[in-house]
């Protein structure tokens, strides 16, 4: 009963195998069409360069068919990978799909693979075979997906610039992902080859790339079970209509490319969707460190940690910073308050390493900041949060913090695929680290929801925590309070104090200056690119060019008590003019909480 | 001199086609792979307009021009509108418009059978030029004349007009053109309305050159159409044209010299090159990165 749909089975299996190739760089966020390139190559390479089966038996032909065609498939994609990794979305698979059509008519008009004509291959490949063979790559990709490194991925996917400020090394990660769709399309095409008798370059064209992806985007590419299930109603639509009866040449193909329209329009997440996601949220017990984890040492209290010289950076002739010399040592809490359009920004991306300076040097926790990669210096100890949050939108808030804890944690995914119980316990670690750090900003009840489903303080603090899970020895923040009310404002000014007491170093960038005021151990302020102010909070409070760049001159008096909201952009005219006394004489420093607006007095209560 | 006149007159069609790419893309952000099946099927609605409707082949260009209009309508519709605000739109563009293009080439098979068709004979002009020395058809004049017009005539729009005012506003930002008062939905719709419709024109104007429609027409195309864009620089309208027009010239001379199966490793030869070198293309802009 069985033999009555072999065929169609076999189909299944290798639909799913070809899928898989295309899963392997979407769950990293990449679009590629070179695989059919790839498949052809490792077709044609073992079918010419494999023993035959007559002489060495047909398991071990296969078996050395497969694995010159994956070692072909692999090498291909390192050949396509290195110059092109560069490359993102739409462009990505444009190159990929020139190199997979060049190889294409490269083969067609070779001798050895013959032409158009195509290459004679013995049937080796049985349904139980195919299913086997699926099954091992389904299981690859199923230990992958809880894995240090099937989480780095999908980080990559959801946003490749928070990826690699928690540590994540982009460019390798993604060259692994393109490796391994090399090495799967290879084994498809070995397969294939294997079992339809006669290959020829032209089953391997654009349209057979577009079927592949088609596949794997309808089956759903975030979950390991999406390829099987794309392949299986890829597969199944067509039959189904048959043995119905739908003869006429053009329904079929009409139907199926409803069908498929129906399910990218209202499965957005393909037909693996239709399987819930569970997110498993450990117990927290106790706060003892958690075993497993490398543990970072803080540079000793008073020890430098960020110094910058003569750090400037410009945009096209706009200085947005200049001339910027400032040391950070450890143990400090240094907020970073200026007007809009002041450069605090520009100097936090540099110090955390994703803006390069034009001039000046710059050395942070020992690493030279401009020449090191964005995720060396996260390596080193930086970690941030940013601006405008960039979270991991489609992974729960616990996995976020997962990603966050990137450097600390082990790999686990070799060890995951031979179920070693110290990858187990490594998760575990990572775990509870991660949801450790959810509790340390208050979030433990929602770790189970998507990132984009929380509130914006929310959000924020997910941020916070994603930072934090990194063990970090210098914390950036950037406008960690906005959107924040007055009594989670306080409760932050509280976790950024006892972070300190931990021995973080913390730099931190605020609109809120009656929170900077009180939280900090220095205060730089920061005008036109330029520090114009630096010292205690008391200090700052009383120091009259600050006064200026917040207030402005007697003449733009009014508009004094929304600045220290924030709400005020560039306060116009305060270069040149000079203070008149009477604004000077409102701010005495024993007085600061008048920075404040009126309606902040409950925060200083608590 | 004859095969550059030849390499233009394709090119030019490519360049057409490659516009109509480019301009959602540009402006949308979003890859369109329906295009090549409107190129086919204006190209078999074209056909039947000269053999059955009895209308010269110059009467039937600007029904085909609304006529891919529409289409462009029914594609935004159906295929875009649907995923706006999804996180996969990317994604999910591109195959709920890979469908759409097959059910658009099922009902031109229902439609039209699987056959090759032709213009009926006599349809072209017989008015022969010599320029300096090599043979021009009427038909490849007008090709040419049709193509540039309608590529100017765009660029005036996109440049000077309102419309093209909006449409640029909605590339720059969508959120910011909507608070603005730009109507977005409309701006979109009437995007892929122009886009199908160059890609309509195109087909037409390319069934005319080589007298043949096929259902895989489209996709034979459809490569080139990328590799022009990529090689002008994405979402770049002159761009467009000069990738159009150097993939021509390339083809025509890689035939010429070297054979035609290698044809097609020129053009991608061509589209890896640029695209390691220059991946904005060479008319395009580096887009920045944002923190």
């Amino acid at each position: 009963m069985l033999a009555q749909y072999a065929t169609t089975l076999t189909f299944i299996a290798l639909g799913a195998i070809f899928a898989y190739s295309f899963y392997a760089v979407l769950i990293a966020g990449q679009l590629s069409l070179g695989q059919a390139g790839f498949a052809s190559l490792a077709a044609f390479s073992a079918a010419s360069l494999a023993p035959s089966g007559d002489d060495v038996g047909d398991v071990p032909a296969l078996l050395a068919a497969v694995v010159i065609g994956m070692a072909v498939g692999a090498l291909a994609a390192v050949v396509l990978g290195l110059p092109t990794m560069h490359l993102r979305g739409v462009f990505l698979a444009i190159a990929t799909l020139g190199f997979a059509e060049a190889v294409r008519v490269v083969l067609l008009n070779q001798e050895w693979t013959g032409g158009a004509q195509g290459l004679a291959v013995p049937r080796i490949l049985t349904v139980g075979t195919a299913w086997t063979v699926l099954a091992v790559v389904a299981y690859w990709f199923w230990r992958m997906g809880r894995s240090r490194y099937g989480r780095a991925l999908e980080a990559i996917r959801e946003d490749e610039l928070a990826a690699r400020s928690m540590g994540i090394d982009v460019g390798r990660h993604r060259l692994a992902a393109f490796i391994t769709a090399g090495a799967v399309a290879g084994l498809y095409g070995v397969l294939f080859a294997y079992y339809v008798r006669l290959i020829a370059p032209n089953d391997f064209d654009f349209t057979a790339a577009v079927e592949g992806l088609v596949t794997a985007v309808v089956g759903g590419s975030t979950m390991f079970v999406g390829p099987v299930l794309g392949s299986g109603f890829q597969t199944m639509v067509p039959e189904i209509q048959r043995a119905v009866g739908v003869e006429a040449g053009w329904i079929r193909p009409f139907l199926a490319g409803l069908l498929l329209l129906v399910v990218i329009l209202f499965l957005p997440g393909g037909l693996a969707s239709l399987i819930p996601r569970r997110t498993r949220v450990p117990s927290m017990s106790g706060a003892d460190p958690v075993p497993g984890l490398a543990a970072r040492r803080h540079p000793a209290a008073g020890e430098t940690v960020v110094s910058l010289t003569g750090l400037a950076k410009e945009y096209g002739g706009v200085h947005a910073v200049r001339g910027i010399d400032l040391e950070i040592r450890s143990g400090e809490v240094v907020g970073l308050i200026g007007p809009n359009g002041a450069g605090k920004t520009t100097l936090v991306n540099m110090i955390s390493g994703l803006v390069p300076p034009s001039s000046g040097s710059a050395t942070v926790l020992g690493t030279t900041i401009g020449r090191t990669p964005v995720h060396r210096v996260a390596a080193a100890g930086v970690s941030r949060t940013f601006q405008h949050s960039k979270l991991f939108n489609r992974l729960s808030a616990l996995e976020n913090v997962l990603v966050g804890a990137h450097l600390v944690s082990r790999p686990t995914f070799l060890r995951r695929l031979l179920w070693l119980p110290s990858a187990r316990r490594d998760e575990r670690a990572a775990l509870v680290h991660a949801a450790r750090c959810l509790e340390r900003v208050g979030l433990s009840d929602l770790a189970g929801n998507r990132a984009s489903s929380l509130s914006y303080g929310d959000q924020r603090r997910l941020e916070i925590a994603r930072a934090l899970a990194s063990e970090p020895s210098l914390l950036i923040l950037d406008e960690p309070a906005a959107g924040m009310n007055h009594v989670e404002a306080a409760r932050l000014s509280e976790l950024i104090r006892s972070l300190a007491r931990d021995g973080l170093t913390i730099l931190f960038i605020e609109h809120n200056v009656g929170m900077v005021l009180e939280t900090c151990t220095r205060v730089v302020v920061l005008d036109f690119g330029e520090v114009i102010a630096s010292g205690s909070p008391a200090e700052i409070a009383a120091d009259p060019a600050v006064i200026e760049a917040y207030l402005g001159t007697a003449d733009d008096e009014a508009d004094g008590r929304s600045i220290a909201d924030g709400t005020l952009t560039d306060p116009t005219g305060a270069g040149g003019a000079v203070a008149a006394p009477g604004a000077v004489t409102n701010v005495d420093p024993s007085a600061a909480g008048t920075l404040d607006l009126p309606d902040t007095t409950p925060r200083n209560a608590t | 001199m004859q095969q550059l006149l030849n390499g233009i007159f394709i090119g030019s069609i490519y360049a057409l086609f490659a516009i109509g790419f480019t301009l959602v893309f540009g402006i949308l952000d979003r890859l369109n792979l329906a295009h090549p099946a409107v190129f086919a099927a204006s190209a078999f609605v074209g056909i039947e307009l000269v053999e059955r409707g009895g209308l010269s082949l110059w009467a039937a260009l600007p029904i085909v021009f609304v006529f891919g209009a529409v289409l462009g309508l029914v594609i935004e519709r159906l295929a875009f509108r649907p995923l706006k605000g999804r996180a996969d739109a990317h994604f999910a563009g591109l195959i709920s418009s890979i469908a759409l293009a097959g059910m658009l080439i099922a009902l031109l098979q229902w439609r039209y059978g699987p056959d090759t068709r032709r213009f009926p004979a006599g349809s072209f002009p017989e008015t022969r030029f010599e320029v300096v020395g090599a043979q021009v058809t009427l038909a490849q004049v007008v090709i040419l004349a049709v193509s540039l017009t309608l590529m100017v005539g765009l660029t005036y729009m996109v440049t000077r007009t309102r419309l093209g005012r909006g449409m640029r506003a909605v590339a720059e930002n969508p959120t910011a053109a909507r608070v603005l008062g730009v109507n977005v939905d409309r701006i979109t719709a009437v995007t892929f309305a122009i886009s199908s419709a160059l890609g309509a024109v195109a087909g037409v104007l390319f069934a005319i050159n080589v007298n043949t429609a096929q259902l895989g027409m489209g996709a034979a195309i459809e490569l080139k159409g990328l590799a022009v864009i990529i090689v002008g620089g994405m979402g770049s309208l002159p761009g467009a044209l000069i990738g159009g027009l150097v993939l021509g010239l390339a083809e025509v001379f890689a035939v010429q010299y070297i054979g035609s199966s290698w044809r097609d490793v020129i053009a991608f030869g061509l589209l890896f090159l640029i695209l390691l070198v220059r991946p904005q293309g060479l008319l395009g802009a580096r887009r920045v990165r944002e923190v």
